[in-house]
């Protein structure tokens, strides 16, 4: 069964100049334990199309049961120069959590 | 409590309401307040105001907290730490001093801490062999063609703490990296060790335990409620949310609040969402004092709106210091014009497609790039925005279409709108459109991050009585 990534998260993101990192917060100790299996970083780079022209890495923060994507060449070249409307990433959250997974 | 400090967030960025932190000053909730005024870009925008008036330079909200926080905290026997000195600290404390005075305020001290602008210092640098890297792409300093506008080092805790020994009330810094504004008051309080090349394991935890309540304070209200989709539909006011107040105690743990008078929430989810804020390697959490783990991290709810968050531990600092160089890039412009059902969406790319056509018949070859984005469909997620259906979008009952060009030369953004405004009756019908909505020639900024050897950076401390400034 798949369910959109806001029924089992909350996430938050922000910049640091092209790189723009996605903080994903699982809302169970069990939804923790899907989003480590399902949401891969491949997935999250995917799902942004080319709104991200760099990789994606995962990093996994157990103790806050929360992963923590880094996307760079995300922010077309960072806030201060960017032509987006979203120029900090602050809706790399939002975009991310319409993303569909399998549970 | 014994052996505890209060330190609260007052304002989380150049511009943000100081409306919580006089709140907390009035309540006497905190020791301390800090206010963190400098996001990434926030000194190319000083450095905007310092190019019109050499006096200016610095974040000029501070002109209205010296009216009303300032007086407060004093009175109260709060002190304030701020970064909000930006370019021309100095210029800061004349300008608050000036304030204060017309108040009867003479007594206050303020600290001003400088040495981190290495404007003037760049060609020296190079000279002496570093080639100032950009740590994103690897690429050296020497390629660079656009001109400095700024070049600031983002340096650490121990200049706030020499500060606050000195009998600061007032601290106005410049580029102090933002979670050392808070570190600085508790290696002050008490009296951890800083800038020390051999600190014990234990010395180290502590310090990141203090960074650790900096990062968690520098974003004001983001940690009590604010932007949250933890705490989503947010069922509490917004209108009077109450900004963070960590109660620090010395081992390095932390219980975060808020006044009990406040809107907003203070939650072990608000306290996780702003734990992940613009973090990386949360295993290597890099400040100019030290590294910093956080995957040990713990986060309890004790009480309503009382959460304890402890467990951090330390590296050893980096050699080096992150430096950011901000360049000028050129210019962009941008527009916002609406069209209306029916065939919204039609509307739009038709107008598009003219804008395009007068664009390439008027031959404005300094247009080096343009972007069409449509309001309500893809404004905001671009190409990675999830498509409409086509029975969506033909009973849209709005579309906005945002113009956005990046260009060199100011005559070009001038004469790209110019060359456009016949659409308003030349267009699709109902083109909805005010000047406002847009701008010709805004700044185009990029920064370039690069390391240096901390040895380079020593930071300064001028402390004394506001009426000093005065001359």
């Amino acid at each position: 069964m798949k369910v959109r990534l806001i029924e089992i998260a909350a996430a938050r993101s922000g910049d640091k100049n092209d790189v723009c990192n996605i903080g994903v917060l699982a809302k169970s100790a069990e939804a923790y334990q899907i989003l480590k299996k399902q949401l891969t970083p491949e997935l999250v780079k995917a799902h942004f199309g080319n709104l991200i022209q760099g990789q994606v890495i995962r990093y996994e923060w157990d103790s806050i049961e929360a992963l923590n994507f880094v996307c760079f060449q995300a922010l077309d070249g960072g806030a201060s120069r960017s032509l987006r409307m979203d120029t900090l990433g602050k809706n790399f959250s939002s975009h991310l959590l319409r993303l569909e997974i399998e549970i | 409590m014994p052996n505890s400090v209060r330190i609260a967030a007052g304002q989380g960025f150049y511009g943000d309401s100081p409306r919580a932190a006089i709140t907390i000053a009035l309540q006497r909730g905190a020791d301390y307040i800090i206010h963190d005024a400098l996001a990434e870009l926030t000194l190319s925008i000083l450095q905007k105001d310092r190019q019109k008036d050499p006096s200016l330079g610095y974040a000029r909200d501070l002109e209205f907290t010296a009216y009303n926080l300032i007086p407060m905290c004093y009175k109260n026997g709060i002190k304030l730490v701020t970064n909000s000195g930006g370019l021309n600290p100095y210029g800061a404390a004349k300008k608050v001093s000036e304030i204060l005075n017309k108040q009867g305020i003479k007594d206050l001290k303020i600290a001003v801490i400088t040495g981190d602008d290495v404007f003037d210092r760049l060609n020296d640098f190079q000279a002496n062999g570093l080639t100032l890297s950009n740590i994103d792409t690897g690429k050296p300093f020497s390629e660079v063609n656009f001109p400095v506008t700024h070049a600031n080092v983002y340096v650490g805790a121990k200049s706030i703490a020499d500060a606050l020994a000195q009998g600061a009330d007032l601290i106005l810094a410049g580029r102090v990296a933002d979670p050392c504004l808070t570190l600085g008051i508790l290696a002050h309080h008490f009296n951890w060790a800083l800038d020390d090349e051999n600190l014990s394991q234990e010395g180290l935890n502590k310090l990141a335990c203090g960074i650790t309540i900096g990062h968690l304070l520098e974003c004001g209200g983001q940690a009590s409620g604010g932007n949250s989709y933890a705490e989503w539909p947010m069922d509490y006011p917004l209108h009077n949310l109450g900004y963070p107040i960590a109660t620090v105690f010395a081992d390095g743990s932390a219980v975060f609040s808020k006044l009990e008078i406040e809107g907003g929430c203070v939650t072990k989810n608000t306290i996780r969402e702003q734990l992940v804020y613009e973090i990386h390697d949360p295993s290597h959490y890099i400040t100019p004092d030290v590294v910093v783990d956080l995957t040990h991290v713990t986060v309890e709810e004790v009480a309503k709106n009382q959460v304890r968050v402890s467990g951090s531990l330390g590296k050893p600092r980096p050699e080096n210091l992150k430096l950011c160089i901000g360049l000028h890039e050129g210019f962009m412009s941008d527009m916002i014009a609406f069209f209306s059902w029916p065939c919204a969406y039609e509307k739009c790319q038709k107008f598009i497609q003219a804008v395009k056509d007068i664009w390439a018949n008027a031959g404005l070859s300094g247009i080096e790039r343009a972007e069409f984005q449509l309001l309500g469909l893809n404004g905001i997620h671009g190409e990675a925005a999830i498509s409409a259906s086509p029975e969506v979008l033909s009973e849209m009952n709005e579309i906005g279409v945002r113009l956005v060009i990046k260009h060199s030369d100011t005559k070009t953004g001038s004469m790209a709108f110019k060359s456009i405004v016949c659409l308003g009756l030349n267009g699709p019908p109902g083109l909805t459109a005010i000047p406002g909505w847009g701008k010709e020639n805004r700044t185009l900024l990029s920064l370039w991050p690069t390391l240096i050897p901390r040895k380079l950076v020593q930071t300064t401390v001028h402390c004394a009585k506001a009426s000093e400034y005065l001359q």
